[in-house]
């Protein structure tokens, strides 16, 4: 019988596979259906804390500062996250505020901050907290939804650019930031392997 | 196999374990409960579908005179102002997957039920493909959030419809009922 740390089970086709040891920048790939099993990605922690805390940044910066800026034939208005959750709030739109709010501002911050708190608490190897934490993350993993708001703004402009003049705001290169660090935080290295790497602590 | 993997964590347990090794969650496979919960939220959805389709999912009132417009008036519009690609992009993500993801959860959840082994590999994509593409459906609400923001003209007043409320309702219960779904099940009755 072997350890059950030394074995990994394929999420797409339930192969079950014996950990290998893996060179830097190496992948390890299931050997039935090719889904990446283990990638290896040197000093996690620290990447994942100067990530993170980069991303919090850029998206404190998308959700104070206004994305874009519009003339509709002489009236001018800007698109501000909270602003625009708040109109809904006060028009009646509770369902849709509160869901914009959780999935637009609450649950992204949390996310990246759960994983911030997850590589701080790694470094000191505090890790009861950081299993909390990640739990925490790994929870939260379905419901930031920037991305999908990020392609919205595009077709919503898109919808009116015939009739307004566009300018985008640094904000809105913000958000962009923001959701390529996300992706890089939580597809690029899988949840999984943050799990991974706290076994090893 | 004498191995099972952790559906929230991914770490390999022992057969024999309840709770996971590593993150403490519970491991064994509950495939009744898993499937009926499923099933659940997905008649909530197929409830909510109706009215997201019928109600407007975007009312303008032009000095005085009300407008609405469904999801399909929507991209018929589009169609016809020749913006094909945005037709496009809002037919499949407010149209298409939708439909295709209620349809696709019903056939999942019957044949797990039932235990038909046949298609295993293409019941696992499919299954990973609804839980990668579900949440893009929502494109269309963020929209509506997105123009009433912008758009205050004095005479033109622009709100959500209660078509929007449902639709973002439909979507967030196929989410719920995709992830309630073990996918473990397909390959645990399936491999032997
Ligand atoms: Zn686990």
């Amino acid at each position: 019988m072997q350890n059950e740390k030394d074995l990994l089970i394929c999420p797409r086709c339930f192969m079950l596979h014996k950990k290998r040891s893996l060179a830097k920048q190496d992948e390890a790939r299931c050997q039935r259906c090719g889904k990446v099993l283990m990638r290896s990605v040197n000093a996690l922690e620290w990447r994942v804390l100067a990530f993170s805390i980069s991303g919090i940044v850029f998206l404190l910066l998308a959700l104070l500062f206004p994305l874009v800026d519009i003339d509709l034939g002489g009236i001018r208005s800007s698109l501000n996250m909270v602003d625009a959750i708040m109109k809904l709030w006060e028009n009646g739109e509770l369902f849709i505020a509160l869901f914009a709010f959780l999935v637009l501002i609450l649950f992204p911050l949390l996310f990246v901050g759960s994983l911030l708190m997850v590589s701080i608490a790694m470094i000191f190897k505090r890790k009861r907290l950081a299993r909390d934490l990640l739990i925490f993350a790994t929870t939260l993993s379905h419901w930031s939804m920037l991305d999908i708001f990020f392609v919205s703004i595009l077709v919503a402009l898109v919808k009116i650019y015939e009739y307004a003049q566009i300018r985008f705001d640094s904000a809105f290169i913000a958000l962009a930031l923001f959701i390529l660090i996300e992706i890089y935080l939580s597809k690029y290295i899988r949840l999984e392997w943050y799990w991974e790497r706290w076994e090893q602590l | 196999m004498s191995y099972i993997r952790c559906n929230f964590c991914g770490a390999t347990n022992l057969r024999s374990r309840k709770r996971c090794r590593r993150c403490g969650m519970g491991v064994e496979i509950k495939a009744k409960k898993s499937l009926q919960t499923a099933f659940a939220f997905l008649i909530a959805a197929v409830i909510f579908y109706i009215p997201a389709n019928i109600y407007p999912i975007l009312e303008t009132t032009k000095f005085g005179k009300r407008q609405a417009s469904t999801i399909v008036e929507g991209v018929i519009a589009m169609y016809q102002a020749g913006d094909y690609p945005v037709a496009f992009i809002i037919f499949v993500a407010s149209i298409l997957i939708p439909f295709v993801k209620i349809a696709a959860l019903f056939y999942i959840i019957f044949s797990l039920w039932h235990n038909r082994c046949k298609r295993l590999e293409q019941k696992v994509w499919l299954y990973h493909l609804i839980e990668l593409t579900g949440p893009w459906s929502l494109i269309d609400v963020f929209v509506v959030v997105i123009l009433v923001a912008l758009i205050h003209f004095k005479n033109i007043a622009i709100i959500p419809g209660i078509g929007a409320t449902s639709f973002a309702l439909m979507v967030v219960l196929t989410m719920l009922s995709a992830l309630a779904i073990d996918v473990r099940i397909l390959g645990e009755r399936c491999e032997r």
